[in-house]
């Protein structure tokens, strides 16, 4: 029986030094499963952390600077205003909102940021703006879903799933798409699901929004009511009853099968003792903390979220989204009365994604992990009802990219005078995907799968790859 | 002006053929148009590149004919022209080039052009890529008609003759025979026996089943065996089985997901009528057709209204984003959503890819599509196309004749009692004003009024307001006004502190006067949304002359709530004076002191309001309730649809008169008058014998659940671009019998599960004949032996759940409620969010939330149920493994089954308890090998848990995380 057993491992252990793409076997409804992705180009980033501002962080109010709001505070012009367009198909007349936070220009770049965002705005020679954003979706639903998914109201796979499908993990003993802290509304699993990408692909959750990130964990790791010796003794038992079921398939292609199984044992039980180790960031150093702001308030959980991340793109995940969200249908930065709350919220997460690029940048992996912050959509520059705050604006607003293959310091799309609308170099969400995509190696037309029978892609029949971005 | 139109690219060409190469306009355009139009324009409009809208600009026929929105432009009138509208960006569906406007002087180059008579001498069309050509009708497999059976092809002629026992033994013989294969030996009867009962009931055999099975298949094998069937096909288990198959195919949910997720309170009712409808058998023609016009079909009782109108549940139930802004949109893709699930789940067909362009692989054209659009557009699926957050439709359902007649008298004196309360409440509105209870005429501080009140000096104001204390019953120093000018530029807004998270009544006090506005805009924002509604300052307000209630509102503690007043809109003076927010507790307190304090007439008024208000609420919960379902209605002007091009709503092109797709014929195909929305005709459609797909397809999938993949392997694609039949005569023989047999799922399924072809081993006994098979068949196309297959979420679970006694088999009904479908009441989603699974009922009843799903769906390949799944995806992944290891549900079932197995009083040996084991889990007695693993690991040792609970809790775990647990032989 030893010696059974014994075998077994040493397979488990042949089997172990491939990709958990080649582990997790899966027999397709579909009769003609695609060949594994492979990069279509020499990529220029390895990985990629998405940091989402849920709720629509202002444009106009943190990098798209507008002296013409300031000069025209409180006077009405009529706009297109996307939410009256989409009920009534008319125009309305506004009252234009200055800007609340002051704006300079920083760094060797000049690039204009304000206050919002102290400690971002002081890497802003490392940032990309890209300030002619547009996008689907007026409300918070369809248009979180488009930029997750490409699109505000079909069902289609999350960007996570297609990357992790197009270049699965770089790491055996981890998932390859993980979102930490995600929210279960505008969308919820919809943001990292597969759709009908095989489910391996699925983006890995780590704890839930307005959960504190302390808590954050993968599923079903521990199993607390076992000693380590009793684990060890019942996972033996499953090998050898595993080695039994084996010989009774042997001489058939249910072989397979079997081994797929007795592989993911094998793969859980590494994760088991893996995962909590790349997940604990009590090893890291003081001042490492320090950068993050963890344990300081406000900056403490976001901060762990991102030290997580950082942990994880160490660790060779593929995609990792670190959420700044809760779990309600107007969600953190949806400031449509009280636009001064916007401070509370950056004071959250502003010390902590500078930090995070500090820190990336200090261990060399800033080189080769994209950065992206955004929210689904911008701001109106003008107030909401004519109160204090500003109501949702996907037709112009402002996401940055940083690191692995953008330009450093560079800004790059415009907006109308108001910051209304993009009107200069315009870079569509779909636009976007395809660029990180590119980047990452991956052409965004070329990375289908068959589904319905048809070809299926993220950026659906649109996209462009935005060159001017790219170092 | 026709002739204008016609002629002028004639003029131009002439012009240009007579010695036009120096013609300035011809200058210009070379100069200018052309470099203008190859830099910004080809790059997506040209036959080099992509033709995108159908509209080339890379010669002179290209724009004339223009793409799908027509020509491109109208030469000599640049206004009317759609070019110049695309590039001036005033048209915000129409902006080219997408990622930057042109300079205006390359704008009015253009113009210019245009203006000019747009001369252009590209006369030759570039070559354009070739492109992929449809399939037609006349080709494509599936839209053949069914071949007739004749006496050859019903039976086809084999060798073997000993070895078919059905027709369909023959077919599947006659191939292997052609490609020299022999089927394998039959199943060993206990592997027969698991096999049946997962796959007619999806729960196991119980150990008893098996033993006593052995004992009759020695004695009878196959009268054991039929008998066998007929008991489980007639058992619930196999209409609840078969129905999760049904649901699956119906994208069945209990909520929206999406955006915003809405609870669907009454989709447990449709499940319900799949699972009866199974259970006795309604034939599948007459459940789809129930599905697409049950509300349109005539009834002879109120059962079978019911049936109906819960069928139309089907059309509900797909995952609408009910909170889109754009309502015409939300229609056209509920429509899409709708048309997808009907094309897919009942004929194999992928419509919605012609809602675009004409189907690229299949004969589906665009006009089919919006032939069927119009249908479904004529089809009311919403409450109504206003409503910010939309709704679905639910229709009150008919009672049994036994309880109508004391429901009508329930529902007549409830009527009364709410005319009773209305008169009451106006009573009471209209005597509250004279009951002042507060000082009258006297300013009131904020701090003498209970709960959070908020001065007007406490707002945010915008504008030119003015200070005021005229009317001296105001709350504080004074109040506010907008001196009726400055219209639209005043606002005030009110940030509450709000200490707690909770409802609270939302109130606002005004001075009031008949000069003042009847239409004083006021929008809340609240936990839960927004909310706008206007109040009239010109009358007193109903609390104390001085409030007015806006009703109750959720608010989050520290949120970003707020109220705020304009004067937008408004014609007469706003004022403005206090905002109070009462949570419950502090208004029931209120609410008392304010009523002791008023005059008697109105302590009575108000105390008839309660007691009335008490009386209606008994009432309701007394007798009979009127039951309410998720369905759709006809639409009161049904009307044809006009093509939208390239799928947009706001670019129409010529109506299409309603009709089913051309290709896919049947003779006398149903008219559609002109006054319905044609879904009974489309049913009829559908559900026609001589339609070529609809019983090929449900054949199919039947076949599928049974063999393990289906005669057309991609069962939900019958189009060019899916699998063609393995056994194309056979197919086509089951359709027609199935037809003929009146549609029945239970005849269809005894008929497949008869066979010795269903009867045969997955695994080898003799590996010679394997050997030879595997080489030349290693797909098993052919069927020289069972699929092995696996279990899915459901088999798996429920098998679970036999194993440790704990399965509540409670028979239909719903089994979670959501009292709140209001979209703006966090209760509609907390219902989801919140949700704890703990019930142990077939997982076919477990809560169908689309965010929120059982973690053993999520791990186990059914996480999202949000379109039809023709088959389950079968993955092996890591967080099932750590499921089966370290999930609370595993180690508490195993933990209740070691318990049952160790109360067991007919077991009384270990060796007894391991073969227990075996048969309860994985149908199968252990070999010795694994029978002495188990004894070995069963004995306590120093460094494991000692107990004989513990242990065998553990070897029970250990079992359900085996891969042959999860498989089916």
């Amino acid at each position: 029986m030893q010696t059974r057993r014994h075998l077994l491992q040493t397979t488990a252990c042949g089997f172990g030094s491939l990709a958990l793409n080649a582990l997790a076997s899966q027999s397709s409804p579909i009769s003609h499963l695609p060949s594994p992705i492979f990069p279509h180009h020499q990529p220029r980033a390895k990985r990629v952390i998405f940091l989402f501002m849920a709720g629509g962080v202002s444009h106009i109010d943190s990098f798209d600077y507008k002296p013409k709001l300031i000069q025209n505070d409180g006077v009405a012009f009529t706009f297109d205003d996307a939410r009256t367009v989409a009920k009534t198909g008319k125009r309305a007349s506004m009252r234009v909102m200055k800007p609340l936070w002051e704006f300079k220009q920083r760094g060797q770049s000049g690039l204009w940021a304000s206050d919002l965002f102290p400690h971002m705005a002081a890497m802003a020679d490392d940032l990309c703006l890209v300030k002619g954003m547009h996008t689907e979706g007026v409300a918070h639903g369809p248009a979180t879903l488009f930029l997750h998914t490409g699109t505000t109201n079909f069902i289609r796979p999350s960007m996570g799933a297609w990357i992790n499908y197009g270049l699965g993990t770089e790491n055996e003993n981890l998932p390859g798409f993980v979102s930490i802290s995600p929210s279960l509304s505008n969308g919820g699993p919809r943001n990292y699901g597969t759709a009908f990408l095989p489910s391996r692909y699925q983006g890995t959750p780590l704890g839930r929004a307005g959960q504190p990130a302390k808590e954050a964990a993968i599923k079903n790791l521990q199993n607390p009511s076992l000693s380590a010796s009793a684990k060890a003794r019942q996972f033996d038992l499953l090998r050898d009853l595993h080695s039994e079921q084996l010989q009774r398939v042997q001489v058939t292609t249910q072989h397979q099968e079997v081994e797929a199984v007795i592989q993911s044992y094998e793969l859980a039980w590494r994760l088991q003792s893996n995962a909590p180790h790349t997940l604990d960031i009590d090893t890291e150093s003081p001042a490492t903390k320090k950068l993050y702001g963890i344990d300081e308030q406000p900056t403490d959980n976001f901060g762990r979220q991102c030290l997580m991340a950082r942990r994880l793109a160490e660790s060779g995940v593929r995609f990792i989204q670190v959420n700044y969200t809760d779990n309600s249908n107007n969600p953190a930065w949806d400031q449509h009365s009280n636009m001064p709350k916007h401070k509370d919220h950056a004071l959250a997460v502003d010390k902590p994604i500078a930090g995070l690029l500090q820190d990336l940048k200090q261990r060399g992996l800033l080189e080769d992990t994209l950065v992206w912050w955004g929210g689904e959509f911008g701001r109106t520059p003008y107030a909401q009802g004519n109160g204090t705050g500003r109501d949702h604006n996907p037709g112009g607003f402002c996401q940055w990219l940083a690191g692995a293959g953008v330009k450093p310091g560079f800004s790059f799309g415009e907006t109308d005078d108001f910051g209304h609308h993009a009107i200069a170099d315009k870079v569509h969400m779909h636009d976007m995907h395809a660029t990180i995509l590119h980047l990452l190696g991956l052409d965004h037309e070329k990375l289908t799968y068959p589904h319905a029978g048809r070809n299926f892609r993220l950026t659906d029949v649109h996209g462009h790859v935005v060159k001017d971005l790219l170092a | 002006m026709d002739w204008h139109r016609a002629a002028l690219p004639l003029l131009i060409l002439s012009l240009l053929e007579s010695g036009a190469q120096s013609s300035p306009e011809l200058d210009h355009f070379e100069r200018k148009v052309r470099p203008l139009l190859v830099e910004h324009c080809y790059a997506c409009h040209s036959a080099e590149n992509k033709i995108k809208g159908g509209l080339r600009l890379d010669h002179r026929a290209g724009w004339e004919t223009g793409g799908d929105s027509g020509p491109a432009l109208t030469p000599g009138s640049p206004d009317s022209s759609r070019l110049l509208r695309a590039v001036s960006y005033d048209d915000r569906d129409l902006k080219m080039p997408p990622k930057q406007k042109l300079a205006p002087e390359q704008i009015e180059t253009l113009r210019q052009w245009i203006a000019n008579g747009a001369p252009d001498p590209r006369t030759d069309a570039p070559l354009a890529k070739s492109k992929t050509q449809a399939q037609t009708a006349d080709t494509l497999w599936s839209f053949q008609p069914l071949a007739q059976p004749t006496p050859e092809t019903r039976s086809p002629a084999v060798q073997n003759t000993t070895w078919p026992r059905d027709p369909v033994d023959h077919h599947l013989l006659a191939a292997l025979e052609k490609n020299n294969l022999h089927p394998v030996n039959d199943a060993p009867p206990e592997t027969l026996l698991r096999r049946l009962h997962l796959d007619l009931t999806g729960l196991p055999p119980t150990p008893h089943d098996l033993t006593t099975s052995a004992t009759d298949s020695i004695r009878n094998p196959q009268s054991a065996i039929r008998n066998r069937i007929d008991s489980l096909l007639s058992s619930p288990a196999f209409a609840e089985r078969w129905a999760q198959h049904w649901l699956d195919i119906t994208r069945f949910a209990e909520s929206s997901g999406g955006g915003r997720t809405l609870p669907f309170k009454d989709a447990w009712r449709f499940r319900d009528y799949i699972i009866e409808s199974l259970h006795t058998d309604t034939p599948l023609n007459q459940i789809i057709t129930e599905h697409i016009a049950g509300d349109l079909l005539t009834s002879n009782d109120s059962t079978q209204r019911r049936r109906q109108l819960t069928a139309t549940a089907f059309l509900a139930l797909g995952p609408t984003n009910y909170e889109e802004q754009d309502k015409g949109l939300l229609r056209m893709d509920i429509i899409d959503e709708q048309l997808e699930t009907i094309g897919r789940s009942f004929m194999g067909l992928t419509i919605g890819c012609a809602r675009c362009h004409d189907h690229k692989f299949d004969p589906i054209s665009t006009r089919d599509y919006y032939a069927l659009a119009g249908i479904l557009r004529s089809t009311q699926t919403l409450r109504n196309y206003t409503d910010n957050v939309a709704h679905w439709v639910d229709t009150p359902l008919p009672l049994d004749p036994a309880l109508e007649p004391e429901m009508r008298v329930k529902e007549t004196q409830l009527a009364t009692l709410n005319t009773q309360l209305k008169t009451i409440t106006a009573q009471v509105k209209k005597l509250q004003p004279s009951a002042d209870t507060l000082p009258p005429d006297k300013p009131i501080a904020p701090n003498k009024l209970p709960g959070i009140v908020l001065d007007d000096s406490q707002a945010k104001l915008v504008g030119p307001w003015v200070q005021s204390t005229s009317f001296p019953n105001y709350v504080g120093a004074g109040y506010i006004h907008d001196a009726k000018t400055s219209k639209g530029d005043c606002t005030a807004t009110f940030t509450p502190t709000i200490p707690k998270a909770g409802r609270y009544e939302v109130r606002v006090a005004f001075t009031a006067s008949p000069t003042r506005d009847e239409k004083v805009p006021i929008q809340i924002l609240h936990a839960d949304g927004e909310e706008d509604l206007t109040i009239d300052q010109s009358t007193t307000p109903p609390i104390d002359s001085r409030f007015v209630s806006l009703g109750t509102y959720r608010f989050e503690k520290d949120g970003a709530g707020f109220i705020l007043v304009s004067n937008a809109g408004t014609t007469g003076y706003v004022t403005l004076d206090a905002v109070w927010l009462l949570d419950e507790a502090t208004l029931a307190t209120e609410e008392k002191s304010r009523t002791a304090r008023s005059n008697p007439q109105l302590a009575t008024a108000l105390a008839e309001q309660k007691r009335l208000q008490k009386e209606i609420k008994t009432l309701e919960k007394t007798g009979p309730n009127r039951p309410e379902t998720m369905s759709v209605l006809d639409d009161a002007s049904p009307a044809d649809c006009p093509i939208h091009i390239r799928g947009n709503i706001r670019n129409l092109g010529p109506t299409v008169p309603r009709g089913f797709i051309q290709a896919a014929k049947i003779p006398n195909t149903p008219a559609i008058p002109a006054n319905q929305s044609g879904r009974r005709q489309f049913a009829e459609w559908i559900t026609h014998p001589q339609n070529p797909l609809t019983a090929r397809v449900l054949v199919n999938r039947v076949w599928m659940h049974l063999f393990g993949e289906g005669l057309v392997r991609s069962v939900d694609n019958f189009g060019a671009t899916g699998d063609t039949p393995t056994h194309p005569l056979l197919l086509d023989h089951l359709a027609h019998d199935f037809i003929a047999d009146g549609w029945s799922l239970k005849k269809l399924v005894r008929r497949l599960v008869l066979t010795r072809a269903y009867q045969l081993a997955s695994l080898p006994a003799n590996t010679t004949d394997w050997q030879t098979n595997q080489t030349t068949d290693p797909d098993n196309k052919l069927l020289w032996r069972a699929h092995r297959r696996r279990l899915d979420a459901h088999a798996l679970r429920d098998s679970i759940l036999t194993l440790s006694g704990t399965l509540d088999q409670t028979f239909l009904g719903p089994n979670v409620q959501a009292t709140s479908v209001d979209p703006n009441s966090g209760a509609s989603q907390n219902l989801e969010y919140d949700y704890v699974f703990t019930d142990t009922r077939r997982s076919l009843y477990a809560p169908a939330f689309r965010n929120k799903r059982l973690d053993f769906f999520e791990a186990f390949d059914f996480a999202d149920i949000n379109g039809p799944i023709g088959q389950r995806t079968r993955s092996t992944i890591a967080p099932q493994a750590l499921y089966f290891l370290n999930h609370p549900f595993i180690i508490e079932q195993s933990t209740a089954a070691a318990r049952r197995l160790l109360a067991d009083k007919t077991l009384t040996t270990p060796d007894a308890r391991i073969t227990h084991l075996w048969l309860a889990t994985l149908g199968r007695p252990p070999n010795p090998t694994e029978h002495q693993t188990a004894l070995t690991f069963l004995i306590p040792s120093s460094s494991s848990p000692t107990t004989p609970q513990e242990l065998h809790t553990h070897l029970i775990q250990t079992l359900l995380a085996t891969a042959d647990f999860r498989f089916l032989d």
